[in-house]
């Protein structure tokens, strides 16, 4: 019996062509991304020796809203990104401490948080411009260290 | 109380599908078990009762002409298939060239779908115990992830791990 091509065979194509057209225009998508390493205390000032500053008032209010208990945040490092669509970045954010970005699709992301070498968290989930993810986790003497991202303005 | 495999017997018995031998015994059981003797009425009662009930149907003609009209209409139907495949020879060449094209897009287009990663729903994947917690206040476009790391016996370094 010979095959025939149908109505579902040529729809089959058409979809198929579109979803590749619409891949190619994803692949040409960056995010670009700001990361922050940002120290956070009830301290009013940075460790001794560290010239840590403020983080921004905006980002101030961003974390007060959340669940943390800490009066004062320092950043600690800042870094830029830009990602394409499906692509990944590494990017140092201390000497022991990186991220691992990847750019799904539009403003989804997964990140990964490696520490010391180790992947201690991955995380998938989309960052659309003005929102924030953080991670983070206590340190020592009752203060905490935080990772946080967004979509750079 | 009889079990389902002795049932089953007693009714191959009254279909008469038992060879001699187990015929014989279930003969011998039957005169025995009164449960069993009773079992076997009631199912001649009910083979009586279908088959004396069941509608008898009458073909308009001949067996033998009514079963050579079903013959007839098999091969007609074979015969018409064929017939369906009459095409130019250009669109025939088309087709076969189309035929793989079109596998090829299908199996290309369940790649890509399948390949796309989810979108808008965040899911979270913990590579190591690291006890994470996740807060997201949809309202304010944030989330917190709070993880256990560094460990608590890590603590001691852990100025080193991070920001240093």
């Amino acid at each position: 019996m010979r095959p025939k091509l149908n109505a579902v065979g040529w729809a089959g194509l058409m979809v198929c062509l579109l979803a590749f057209a619409g891949e190619g225009q994803a692949q040409a998508a960056v995010l670009k991304l700001e990361a922050q390493l940002v120290w956070g205390t009830d301290d009013s000032k940075p460790p001794a020796g560290k010239n840590y500053q403020p983080v921004q008032p905006e980002l101030k209010k961003k974390l007060k809203d959340l669940p943390l208990k800490w009066s004062n945040y320092f950043e600690v490092n800042r870094k830029s990104l830009e990602v394409k669509a499906g692509e990944t970045r590494k990017e140092p954010m201390s000497d022991k401490c990186e991220i691992l970005v990847k750019h799904l699709d539009n403003s989804d992301l997964e990140v990964s948080l490696i520490g010391k070498g180790k992947e201690v968290m991955k995380r998938r989930q989309s960052l659309p411009r003005g929102e924030i993810l953080v991670l983070g986790g206590n340190a020592p003497n009752a203060t905490a260290w935080l990772v946080i991202l967004r979509q750079a303005e | 109380m009889m079990d389902y495999q002795q049932q089953l017997d007693l009714q191959a018995y009254l279909d008469g599908e038992l060879s001699e031998a187990k015929a014989r015994r279930v003969a011998a059981w039957l005169a025995q078990d009164a449960e069993a003797a009773a079992l076997a009425i009631e199912l001649r009662q009910t083979r009586s009762a279908v088959t004396g009930y069941e509608k008898e149907i009458r073909l308009p003609e001949s067996r033998e002409f009514y079963w050579s009209k079903i013959q007839r209409e098999i091969q007609r139907q074979e015969r018409a298939e064929p017939n369906a495949e009459r095409l130019p020879e250009w669109l025939k060449v088309i087709r076969r060239l189309l035929m793989p094209a079109t596998a090829m897009a299908m199996v290309a287009f369940i790649a890509v779908m399948v390949g796309r990663q989810p979108t808008g729903i965040p899911s979270e994947t913990a590579l190591t115990d690291t006890g994470a917690m996740t807060y997201r206040d949809f309202e304010k476009g944030a989330t917190l992830v709070w993880l256990s790391y560094p460990a608590d016996n890590e603590f001691a370094d852990y100025e080193a791990a991070m920001f240093e």
